[in-house]
């Protein structure tokens, strides 16, 4: 395409839009052997049960150390449907653009897209444009909606978790909500802080084999102290995290200097497992033998006995996790 | 032992097995309770032994259970009264009376640091013994405890709750879970009304809430407010320039944050801030988690901050009660400007005194002097023009900061001497444990007005 921004034009209908879809979209998602010109496509799932989730992405600012909106829109969606118990497949494409958006930019954008579907294993199989007037977008939205097949094992969900299952996390939390939130105040970027935004279904595949895997979910808007909630307010059941969950240094200090929580900070890599107590230790090794679970720790504990969310804290206190009201960190993700 | 302080605390042998351990040894033995920090104090055996096994080395244990805790009550001489810190045992349960009575019996939930509970019927009110700060669950579960057990001691069943209007606080969100009305009271006037219904009398009140931080009408962070009027009727008087507070509630323990942030409001730069990337800086200068206050006590933090050179606590209010310890002499105040600003609400404006804080010429207990007495001077200004729009003569002092004693009988002195009345809470503490009794005091007279 000639133009090096957005205009209304490439959303008419017309020559520059499909222009941009088959110069921008096509070309980049290739590996996906995006059909541009059907209006539906037939897909293959096999014999499984199929598993779809949905999911929109406002991120500010667009590009963060670590990812960005488009690389996001595959994670999101693709580790909502790992989470779950499936293998992701297939996705579907949105993207809401803002007239005036920098051609460039974009490219940049649905390349990193493209690469994380790549790496997710993941066709984008339909998709959709749109462009909205100046002022009227941040820049781009994306929306992706996810098809995948449930795999064998168990079929991990909230009411399966039972008095005394432990609490694993894949790594450490707060990355992601971190490095986003001091790239949108443009605080100075830091090289120690990135977002942990990437696949995750390294990691929870091998725990579908684990008869005692109860539950697993990934903690994106909220952190861990909204699956505590979550978690609470399904089983009735109390969440006591212990003083282990992991925070990387430079994450702790920024949030010290800045006065934040990172057990509410959002990440957009890790998982979240509940498992029962005999297979804990197991399933935490597994996930330690992996790459992107080589720092999974142990970080709580379900307790009937308390209807709460609870956090030790190092020095033999305790406080309350309370649930998330006035976002610190709106649109994140 | 309690390093920069010309003061401790101290009690006598009240119990035999106080004597028999006195009588053991050669001289006096330095106590403390049996809790973990903030928490309220363990009676259970087990639980002792569990929680307190990396703290402790020896227990030594009673098998008669403890039915009713309450902690050993402090208090503190200022001017000519003994003011209570903290109620406990021998004083708490504490009953008084108020000039209304009222409908149905109130349960009032108090706020989230040194709690306390305060059962009121007819035109009585029982105030509980000090429970603890509200953030851990075991202070939630005695509170609980303590609720349950007012009600059931004095056969009374509350039938609405009154509470702090912050919707974060422990108590605030118990209280919504009760399935009783609830009924909301906004901190400081709650803090003025504690002062007004201690002391019963006819007429307008001037009542100074002066404390760390508590949620305000306009969503900001009070604590610097002079109320005008009566319980059930304050109208906001006058205050303090607000300021931003970067980092929030981590202000609390780091009085550093206050500092720096009164010199960046005035456009200059505190050397001594531990922010080496600027990020403090420049979350404040972007409003991110940065909540405006008018609170005093965050003047005491910052001017302890840049005068004893503290920039973090290790206890709540650590360092301007070093910076009270280091006052020897009465000075002369600076007058610090008094301006309306467009709400019609006066503001007294702390930056000539920054100046004064961060001039290193000066020895740093003049320095702590002059502070003190302009922020005496601040409270006799708005006093004095308070009384030239009104007809008010008695003056209430509320909030923690009036435990002050440089500060609070410098303010008694300099309001007696203009011919005001001065009340400064006696059977109660001016701190955060008289808020349940305020908050009373509140719902009794909003109902007793409608």
């Amino acid at each position: 395409m000639e133009d090096d921004r957005i205009s209304l034009a490439h959303g008419n209908g017309g020559r520059f839009m499909r222009e941009l879809i088959e110069d921008v979209f096509a070309t980049a998602l290739s590996a996906s052997e995006l059909d541009v010109q059907a209006d539906a496509v037939p897909i293959d799932l096999g014999d499984g049960e199929v598993m779809i989730t949905t999911d929109g992405f406002t991120v500010q600012p667009l590009e963060f150390p670590g990812g960005n909106i488009g690389s996001l829109a595959i994670h999101g969606t693709t580790n909502d449907l790992a989470v779950a118990g499936a293998r992701p497949m297939y996705l579907t494409l949105n993207a809401f653009i803002e007239e005036g958006f920098e051609v460039a930019r974009l490219e940049r954008i649905i390349g990193s897209l493209a690469n994380a579907a790549v790496e997710a294993g993941v066709r984008i199989s339909a998709g959709d444009t749109k462009v909205v007037r100046r002022g009227e977008g941040g820049g781009i939205y994306l929306a992706t909606t996810g098809v995948g097949v449930r795999l064998p094992g168990v079929k991990p969900s909230l009411d399966r978790i039972e008095d005394g299952d432990i609490i694993l996390v894949s790594g450490p939390v707060g990355d992601h909500g971190t490095a986003v939130m001091l790239a949108r105040e443009e605080f100075g970027l830091r090289g120690d802080v990135v977002s942990d935004a990437g696949p995750v279904m390294a990691l929870t595949e091998p725990l579908l084999a684990f008869e005692g895997l109860r539950f697993m979910r990934d903690p994106t808007r909220g952190g861990i102290a909204s699956i505590g909630h979550e978690i609470l307010k399904a089983t009735g059941l109390g969440v006591r995290f212990e003083a282990t969950v992991p925070v990387r240094e430079p994450v702790q200090s920024v949030c010290d200097m800045l006065g934040y929580d990172p057990y509410y900070l959002a990440c957009e890599g890790r998982v979240v497992a509940v498992v029962a107590p005999d297979q804990a230790d197991a399933a935490l090794e597994t996930w330690r033998s992996i790459p992107t679970g080589k720092d999974a720790a142990r970080i709580g504990r379900i307790v009937a006995a308390e209807k709460r969310v609870i956090l030790e804290t190092p020095l033999g206190g305790e406080r309350f996790l309370e649930e998330l009201e006035d976002d610190p960190l709106p649109r994140i993700c | 032992m309690a390093p920069g302080l010309s003061e401790i605390g101290v009690f006598l042998p009240y119990s035999p097995l106080h004597q028999l351990l006195l009588d053991a040894l050669d001289g006096p033995v330095v106590a403390t309770s049996g809790n973990i920090s903030g928490e309220p104090v363990l009676t259970d055996n087990s639980e002792a032994l569990h929680r307190m096994s990396d703290i402790a080395d020896v227990f030594l244990q009673h098998d008669r259970p403890i039915v009713r805790p309450a902690d050993d009550p402090v208090f503190r001489r200022i001017g000519r009264q003994l003011c209570p810190i903290r109620i406990g045992r021998g004083c708490a349960p504490r009953e008084l009376t108020l000039p209304w009575r009222q409908s149905q019996p109130t349960l009032a939930v108090g706020g989230h640091m040194k709690g306390t509970v305060a059962l009121s019927w007819d035109d009585r009110v029982v105030v509980s013994p000090h429970i603890g700060e509200m953030d851990s669950p075991r202070s939630l579960d005695v509170f609980a405890q303590v609720a349950a057990d007012l009600q059931a001691l004095y056969g009374v069943q509350a039938k609405r709750i009154v509470c702090d209007a912050h919707p974060g606080y422990t108590t605030h969100r118990w209280a919504r879970t009760q399935g009783v009305p609830v009924i909301e009271a906004w901190h400081h006037e709650a803090h003025a009304s504690a002062v007004a219904a201690e002391f019963p009398r006819d007429g307008e009140w001037l009542v100074f809430a002066w404390d760390g931080v508590g949620l305000g009408r306009d969503g900001t962070l009070w604590g610097g407010e002079a109320f005008l009027g009566r319980p059930g009727s304050w109208q906001r008087f006058a205050s303090l320039r607000p300021f931003r507070l970067p980092g929030g509630d981590k202000a609390g323990r780091e009085p550093w944050r206050s500092a720096a942030a009164l010199h960046w409001e005035c456009g200059t730069h505190w050397n001594a801030t531990p922010d080496p990337d600027g990020l403090a800086r420049a979350a404040w200068r972007q409003h991110v988690n940065c909540p405006s206050t008018s609170a005093a006590g965050r003047l005491f933090d910052a001017a302890a901050a840049i005068i004893c050179d503290m920039p973090t606590a290790s206890f709540e209010a650590q360092g301007p009660m070093v910076l009270e310890a280091m006052c020897r002499d009465s000075v002369e105040p600076m007058h610090l400007p008094l301006d309306a600003r467009d709400d019609g609400i006066l503001r007294s404006d702390w930056q000539p005194l920054l100046g004064v804080i961060a001039d290193e010429s000066l020895e740093p207990a003049r320095r702590a002097e002059l502070f003190h007495a302009s922020m005496a001077g601040v409270v006799l200004d708005q006093a004095l023009a308070a009384r030239r729009q009104h007809a008010v003569t008695q003056v209430g002092l509320g909030g923690g900061v009036f435990q002050n004693r440089v500060l609070a009988e410098r303010v008694i002195e300099l309001l007696e001497d203009a011919g005001f009345e001065v009340y400064l809470p006696q059977t109660l503490p001016c701190n955060d444990a008289a808020l349940s009794f305020g908050q009373a005091a509140e719902a009794a007279a909003r109902e007793a007005t409608s």
